[in-house]
C-alpha cells in the first residue's frame, strides 16, 4: 500500500533517497526532489512537506548538504539544494553498507522462506 | 582574518535566528503541487491533502531546528566538561583567572550600582530635586532652617520641600542600657514628600509643625536588627539626652535614607534638634547651614522652569543679604552663590561626589584587567587548540560542520566562564564589602548595602559571555581552520603562533597601562606623605571633650585638663587650640599696620586660638619670636602668632615681630609676637593659607576643641585620666594624630593600594601568559631545537634565540602601552599631585619592570630548551 511506504519512510533510507538524487541529478528545490521520488518508485512514495523539509534540514545541519535561493526555469524563487563533498562521502558510505545491509537481508529471508 | 570573521558571524546568525523563508519555500512547494495538479488535470484537494499543510510542516521544520540545536548544546556542554575535568590543572588556571577578572569587575560594578545607580525606593523618584547650594569659593554648601523656610514659602513650582540632617551616633536608651545609634533630624513632611508610607505604626504627620510632638520613626533595618521586628515596639518610649521620645512607627524595608552609605536608625523631627544634638537647637539661626533640601516637582512643571523660579527667588535672598555688606569684594562673593537643582532619585550625592571618580577609573582599570585574562584565557585555548587539532579534524572528517565544531569550542569556553562569573560573583560580594570597609576608614562604617540585585547580576553575567566571546572566538576559529590544512601547517612561521604574539602584545600593552596608572597613584601618594606638613606626627593623639554633664566648664575646665595631662608619666607636652590640627577654626577680616592693600584685595584670613606650647606639643618650628606662654592672659597685652604663610605677604622681607594687627569688629590692636612655620594637611593640594593664631586666653569666644597630647601613651590613660577630673567627662573622637590625618588621603590611598594590586595582578597574569606560549613553542620545536644543537649550537646561543624571538611582540606591547598610557592617564589627572599624567620616571620604571619581567618568564622555558638533549628530541618523534 503507497500510504503506509509514505508514513513509514525509514529517517535514514529518505537520506539516502535525498543524498542519491542530488547526486545524481545536481541542485534541485524541494518539490523537485519530491516529484523526482515520486516518479522513480512510480508514485509508491509521496512525500509530504512535514516528512521532507525536516529530512532536508536535517541533511544540512549535518552539513551533508547546503541550500541556497535561486531563480527557477519559471523564473520563481526557490531554495534549491545541492551535495557537498561529506554529503557525497556520506552517500557512498552508505550505500556501500546499504547494499551490503541488503544482501544480508536478502540471504537471511530466501533462507526462511525455504 | 576580517571577512573571515563576518562570514562566521552570518553563519552562526543564520544558525540562530528564527528562519521565516521556511514559510515561502513551503508555499513555493505547495503552488507547484497544486500546478501539477492542474496540469495533470487531478483534484486540487488531493494534492493539496497529499502535499499536507503548510502549518504542520513548518512546526516540524522549527522542532527539528531547535531540538537539534538543544541537543547539541547539551551534548557539547557535557563533552565540555569531560575535557576540562580531564586537565584540572588547566581547568583551575583558566577559572581562577576568570573568577578575579570578573570578580573585580562585578565588584566595582556593585559599588558604583550602590553609591550611583540605585534609585531610591519611593514615589515616582524622578520628580525629586536636591537643592543644591554653591558658592565659589566654599563649595556645597548647606541650608539654614530659615533659608529653607523661605523657599518653602515662596516656591509655586513644588508639590513639596523637605529638609533633613545627619546629627551622626548618638547615645539612645530604651530603657535599659544607653546604644549608639545613627540618628537624624528630618522636617515633618519629610515621609509625605518622599511619598513613603509607615511598614507599621505611622510616620511624621506633616502638620507637626505646628503642633510639635516628641516622637521618633525607627528605620526598617534597625527594627529588624534590635527588635526583631517585634510589632510591641511602637508606642514604646526611648530616652536621647533629657528627652524622651515615643516610637510612632517604622520605615518601609528597603528604604535607607536619603543619603547613600548613611542609613539612619531612627529619625526626630526637626524640630527637636537641639534636643537630639543635647544642646541648643539650631532652627532659628540663619548663619547655621546644616539641611540638605530635597524638593518634590510638580508634574508635569520642567525642571528648567523650576530652575528659574528657585535662581529668581535665591537672587533676592541674595540681595538682601548683600545689602549689609559695605565692601564690593564682599557683596560680589556673596553674589556670586548658585543654587542648582540636580536630580535626587538616586538620593543626595555626597558619596557620589567623593567616589565617582575614583570608581570610574577603577571600573576602567578592572577592565582591563579583564582584557588581560581573557588574552591569557586565548593564548591558553589556542594552545590546547593546537594539541586537539587532531580529534577536531577527525570530527571535522567524519562530517561535523565547522561551524558546530565551533559551537562546540564555544560551548567549553562558555562553561569556562559560567564557572567563572559564578566564582567572580562570590568573590565580588566579599570584595567589595571589605572595600566598603576601606572607605569608611575606621570611621563610622559607610552603610552601603551590597546585594547582587538585579543589575548587578546581569552585569556579571553580561561580562562573562564578553569574556567568553573575546577568548574563545579566535582559539576556535583557528582551531578549524588549521585543521583542514595539511600538517605542513607545523612550520615555523604557523598562525598560532603569529595570533598568540599578538595576543602577548596586548596583555604587555595594557599591562604597561596598568602599571603606569599605580605608578601614578603611587607616587601621588608618596608625595602627599612625604609632603612637608610643617608638624611631627608620630606618637601624639587627639581627642575633643563632651562637657556636657560635667561639673567645671570652660577655662577651669581646660586648665584642670592640661595641668593633668602634662603630669602624666610619659607625656612629653599638650595643649589645645579651637580647631583640629592643620584646619582653620574661622576666617575674618584683618588689617595690618603699615600694609596697605590694593583695591578690592581679599583682607581675611584664616583664624585659630592656641594655648601655651601649642607649637612645641606639635613640634611645628618657630621661625622667628616666641609661641604662646602662660604669661599671655586675658588681662596681658593682646598677642598674635602668624604663620609663614602670613608673614610672606604682609611683610615680604621685613620683620612681622612687633607690628600690629587690627581684627574687624575688635577694638583692640594686636602685636605680632611669634612666627611659625606653616601647618598643613597632606589633603590640601594648595599651599597654605594666611593664619593668624589668636591666644586661647585671649580669643573671647576661643573654645577648647581639640587636645593634643605628645608621648606614646595608650589611649585609655587619657580616659582614666579625665574619669578622675569628673565622673561624667569623656573624651570623644580619641585617636592618635596619623589616623586622624589619613583622613585626609583617603581616596589617594584606595587609589593607590587597589591600581597597585591590579598592576601586580596584572604582571603575574602577563608573566603567566608569555611563560605558557614560550613554553609551548618550545615544546613543539624540540625536534629543530635539538637538530640546532646536534649541529653544535652552544646552549648559549639557544637560549638568546628564544628570548630574542620573544622580544619582539613584547617591544610592540611596550610601544603600544606607553602610547596608550600617554593617551589615558590624562582623565587622572585631577586625581594625582606633585607629578604629571606623563611622567617619564614613572613610565620608564614600569617599562623596566614589565620587561625584566617578561624576560625572566621567557628565560625559564628557553633554559629547558637549551639543556634538551639531541638524541632525545630526536629519537621521541
Amino acid at each position: 500500500m503507497p500510504n503506509t511506504a509514505k508514513a513509514d519512510v525509514l529517517q535514514g533510507t529518505l537520506d539516502l533517497m535525498i543524498l542519491q538524487t542530488l547526486s545524481t541529478l545536481g541542485p534541485l528545490h524541494g518539490y523537485a526532489i519530491a516529484e523526482r521520488l515520486e516518479q522513480v518508485s512510480k508514485g509508491a512514495l509521496q512525500l509530504n512537506m512535514g516528512t521532507l523539509y525536516p529530512g532536508l534540514l536535517r541533511l544540512e545541519q549535518r552539513g551533508f548538504i547546503r541550500a541556497q535561493w535561486n531563480i527557477t526555469e519559471n523564473n520563481r524563487r526557490a531554495r534549491f539544494y545541492s551535495i557537498t563533498t561529506a554529503g557525497t562521502r556520506q552517500l557512498a558510505a552508505e550505500k556501500a553498507e546499504w547494499t551490503r545491509m541488503a544482501s544480508i537481508m536478502q540471504s537471511v529471508l530466501s533462507g526462511e522462506s525455504q | 582574518m576580517i571577512p573571515r570573521i563576518r562570514e562566521f558571524l552570518l553563519r552562526l546568525h543564520r544558525t540562530l535566528r528564527p528562519d521565516h523563508s521556511a514559510d515561502d519555500e513551503l508555499r513555493f512547494h505547495l503552488e507547484m503541487a497544486e500546478a501539477a495538479a492542474r496540469r495533470r488535470g487531478e483534484s486540487l484537494r488531493d494534492a493539496r491533502l497529499r502535499a499536507g499543510s503548510v502549518a504542520q510542516a513548518s512546526e516540524a521544520l522549527h522542532d527539528q531546528r531547535t531540538l537539534a540545536w538543544l541537543r547539541d548544546f547539551f551534548q557539547d556542554t557535557r563533552y565540555g566538561i569531560r575535557l576540562l575535568a580531564r586537565s584540572p590543572l588547566f581547568a583551575v588556571a583558566a577559572i581562577g583567572s576568570l573568577a578575579l577578572g570578573i570578580g573585580a569587575n562585578t565588584a566595582i560594578f556593585s559599588l558604583i550600582d550602590a553609591v550611583m545607580l540605585r534609585v531610591m525606593p519611593v514615589h515616582q523618584p524622578e520628580r525629586l530635586l536636591e537643592f543644591a547650594k554653591h558658592s565659589g569659593q566654599y563649595g556645597r554648601g548647606n541650608f539654614s532652617h530659615p533659608l529653607y523656610q523661605h523657599f518653602r514659602r515662596e516656591l509655586r513650582s513644588f508639590d513639596g520641600l523637605l529638609a533633613r540632617a545627619s546629627l551622626g551616633r548618638r547615645e539612645v536608651s530604651f530603657g535599659g542600657e544607653p546604644e549608639l545609634v545613627n540618628v537624624e533630624v528630618v522636617s515633618s513632611n519629610y515621609y509625605a514628600v518622599l511619598g513613603i508610607t509607615a511598614f507599621a505604626g505611622r510616620t511624621f504627620d506633616p502638620d507637626l509643625d505646628q503642633h510639635p510632638a516628641a516622637l521618633a520613626v525607627l528605620s526598617h533595618a534597625f527594627w529588624q536588627h534590635r527588635f526583631a521586628a517585634d510589632p510591641a515596639v511602637i508606642g514604646r518610649t526611648l530616652r536621647l539626652n533629657r528627652t524622651v521620645f515615643t516610637v510612632a512607627g517604622v520605615g518601609p524595608p528597603e528604604f535607607h535614607g536619603v543619603v547613600p552609605g548613611e542609613a539612619p536608625d531612627i529619625t526626630f523631627p526637626l524640630a527637636f534638634d537641639g534636643e537630639v544634638r543635647g544642646g541648643d537647637t539650631w532652627v532659628p539661626y540663619e548663619s547655621r547651614g546644616w539641611l540638605s533640601v530635597i524638593g518634590r516637582i510638580s508634574p508635569g512643571q520642567s525642571i528648567s522652569h523650576a530652575q528659574t523660579e528657585v535662581s529668581s527667588i535665591y537672587a533676592g535672598i541674595l540681595a538682601a543679604e548683600a545689602a549689609h555688606y559695605p565692601k564690593e569684594l564682599h557683596r560680589r562673593q556673596i553674589l556670586s552663590q548658585r543654587m542648582l537643582l540636580q536630580p535626587a532619585a538616586n538620593g543626595l550625592d555626597t558619596l557620589r561626589e567623593r567616589f565617582s571618580e575614583p570608581l570610574r577609573i577603577l571600573m576602567g582599570i578592572v577592565a582591563l584587567v579583564l582584557l588581560i585574562a581573557c588574552a591569557n584565557l586565548a593564548n591558553l585555548l589556542l594552545g590546547r587548540a593546537s594539541t586537539r587539532r587532531r580529534e577536531i579534524a577527525v570530527r571535522l572528517a567524519m562530517g561535523a560542520g565547522r561551524g558546530r565544531v565551533i559551537r562546540q569550542l564555544f560551548a567549553e569556553g562558555l562553561l569556562l566562564s559560567t564557572a567563572g562569573g559564578a566564582l567572580g560573583l562570590l568573590l565580588a560580594c566579599w570584595s567589595a564589602n571589605a572595600l566598603i570597609t576601606v572607605m569608611s576608614n575606621g570611621g563610622q562604617r559607610i552603610a552601603l548595602e551590597i546585594r547582587p540585585d538585579l543589575r548587578v547580576l546581569t552585569f556579571a553575567a553580561a561580562v562573562s559571555v564578553a569574556a567568553c566571546l573575546l577568548f574563545s572566538l579566535a582559539p576556535a576559529f583557528e582551531a578549524t581552520r588549521r585543521a583542514l590544512q595539511p600538517a605542513l601547517a607545523e612550520a615555523r612561521g604557523s598562525t598560532r603562533w603569529r595570533l598568540g604574539r599578538v595576543l602577548i602584545s596586548i596583555q604587555v600593552a595594557i599591562s604597561i597601562v596598568l602599571l603606569i596608572g599605580a605608578g601614578l597613584f603611587g607616587r601621588t601618594l608618596y608625595r602627599l606623605y612625604s609632603l612637608e606638613t610643617g608638624f611631627d606626627r608620630s606618637s601624639v593623639l587627639v581627642f575633643s571633650l563632651d562637657t556636657r554633664h560635667a561639673s567645671l566648664r570652660g577655662p577651669a575646665l581646660r586648665d584642670r585638663v592640661l595641668q593633668d595631662l602634662r603630669s602624666l608619666p610619659g607625656v612629653a607636652a599638650a595643649s589645645v587650640a579651637t580647631s583640629p590640627v592643620g584646619l582653620a577654626g574661622w576666617d575674618g577680616s584683618i588689617r595690618v599696620e603699615g600694609y596697605t592693600p590694593a583695591p578690592n584685595e581679599d583682607d581675611r584670613v584664616q583664624f585659630n586660638a592656641a594655648a601655651p606650647d601649642y607649637f612645641a606639643t606639635l613640634r611645628t618650628p618657630v621661625l622667628l619670636g616666641r609661641e604662646f606662654n602662660d604669661r599671655d592672659t586675658p588681662t596681658s597685652l593682646k598677642v598674635v602668632v602668624i604663620n609663614d604663610a602670613f608673614a610672606r605677604r604682609y611683610f615680604r622681607d621685613h620683620s612681622p615681630l612687633g607690628k600690629w594687627v587690627n581684627i574687624a569688629g575688635q577694638p583692640d590692636r594686636r602685636e605680632i609676637v611669634g612666627v611659625v612655620k606653616d601647618v598643613r594637611l597632606r589633603s590640601s593640594r594648595e599651599g597654605a593659607l594666611p593664619t593668624l593664631y589668636l591666644a586661647l586666653t585671649q580669643a573671647g569666644s576661643g573654645a577648647a576643641g581639640a587636645f593634643v597630647v605628645r608621648g606614646g601613651i595608650p589611649e585609655v590613660i587619657v580616659h582614666s585620666a579625665l574619669k578622675r577630673i569628673d565622673p561624667n567627662l569623656r573624651a570623644t573622637d580619641l585617636r592618635t594624630l596619623e589616623e586622624h590625618l589619613s583622613r585626609g588621603v583617603l581616596q589617594e590611598r584606595i587609589m593607590g593600594t587597589l591600581s597597585a594590586f591590579f598592576g601586580a595582578l596584572s604582571l603575574l597574569l602577563v608573566s603567566l601568559g608569555i611563560y605558557g606560549v614560550v613554553a609551548f613553542q618550545v615544546a613543539r620545536r624540540r625536534k629543530e631545537i635539538g637538530i640546532r644543537i646536534a649541529l653544535g649550537a652552544r646552549p648559549r646561543q639557544v637560549v638568546a634565540m628564544i628570548l630574542a624571538e620573544s622580544s619582539v611582540p613584547v617591544a610592540f606591547g611596550v610601544t603600544a602601552g606607553i602610547a596608550g598610557a600617554a593617551a589615558l592617564t590624562r582623565v587622572t589627572q585631577k586625581m594625582l599631585y606633585g607629578v604629571t599624567p606623563t611622567d617619564p620616571i614613572t613610565f620608564t620604571a614600569a617599562c623596566a619592570i614589565l620587561i625584566t619581567l617578561a624576560f625572566a618568564a621567557a628565560w625559564f622555558p628557553s633554559r629547558i630548551a637549551a639543556r634538551l638533549s639531541p638524541v632525545d628530541t630526536l629519537r621521541c618523534e
